[in-house]
């Protein structure tokens, strides 16, 4: 399983609110979603969105494999920085979980062990004029 | 009427237990107890959560690729009904089922032989590093020495009888 994930509990924001965050209808994007958008059709789509003024910087910025939008082009390069983005790209890099694996592990049928599926970060257009 | 199977733990889900979570793509999860349906919620990856059979299978805890694991499938075909035939599936069940556990039991027996080599390894290691305690380093060297002597005195004797 390897190193626990947790980093503190007392002083974090991130624990406030636990179970506001566990609720379905706040429910983010899950690894098997993000799969079917890293399909060539949908990353054009999802990358060059029409101006929303409803989404976070109009949904001109968008970070595939996290699922999340930007304000602008340089909080969006200095996302692809960090520790999350980084352990998303590493997450994304196995085949995701299916009903049909958990029916092969309960015994219905042989196990196949998952893919590797090659992600980086998607490129970022420089021509902001 | 169907058993499902549970997204997270791979367990029997009967009609009428657990729960069905549908996500706003249509695409269905059930599950076995809240304890899945809550680790669902929280993104685990069932494949590196221990206790599920995901994990089990993943990390080769179990067996994985046999002949009879091959029976029980999803066919979604329809069967026409025969009396005959539905006594034969029943009595290949049972079988199947037989053959299966001692397959699975005798390929854990095997994974444990493992350990047991390693352990008997580290036992013979472990002596061999700390023979000073169980042995001074010194013990029998005193009859060890005296042996020496006694056999370069007769040596000794016996030159000293050529000389003569």
């Amino acid at each position: 399983m390897g190193k626990s994930k947790q980093t503190g509990n007392h002083k974090s924001d991130k624990k406030k609110n636990i179970a506001k965050k566990w609720k379905t209808k706040r429910r983010t994007r899950d690894l098997d979603q993000i799969h079917t958008d890293m399909k060539p059709e949908t990353v054009a789509k999802l990358l060059h969105q029409e101006v929303d003024y409803d989404v976070t910087g109009c949904a001109q910025h968008y970070c595939l494999h996290c699922a999340r939008y930007f304000v602008d082009l340089r909080s969006l390069k200095e996302h692809f920085k960090t520790k999350v983005h980084k352990k998303r790209l590493k997450q994304l890099r196995e085949e995701p979980y299916t009903q049909a694996e958990a029916e092969r592990a309960a015994g219905m049928g042989s196990y196949i062990p998952p893919k590797k599926v090659e992600v980086t970060t998607q490129p970022v257009e420089e021509d902001m004029d | 009427m169907r058993i499902e199977k549970c997204y997270f733990c791979s367990g029997p889900v009967y009609p009428g237990h657990g729960v069905m979570f549908v996500r706003n793509d249509s695409k269905t999860f059930r599950f076995c107890k809240s304890k899945c349906h809550k680790n669902f919620k929280k993104k685990r990856n069932p494949r590196k959560t221990r206790w599920t059979k995901a994990f089990r299978k993943a990390a080769g805890k179990e067996l994985t690729v046999d002949n009879s694991l091959e029976f029980e499938k999803r066919r979604n075909i329809p069967v026409k009904y025969s009396r005959e035939m539905w006594d034969k599936t029943v009595e290949a069940m049972k079988r199947v089922e037989e053959i299966k556990l001692k397959r699975q039991a005798r390929f854990i027996m095997n994974r444990l032989k493992k350990g047991k080599q390693l352990e008997t390894e580290e036992a013979i290691k472990e002596v061999k590093k700390n023979i000073h305690l169980i042995k001074a380093p010194h013990a029998g060297k005193d009859k060890q020495l005296e042996d020496k002597m006694v056999q370069r005195l007769q040596e000794d004797v016996e030159m000293g009888d050529d000389d003569d």
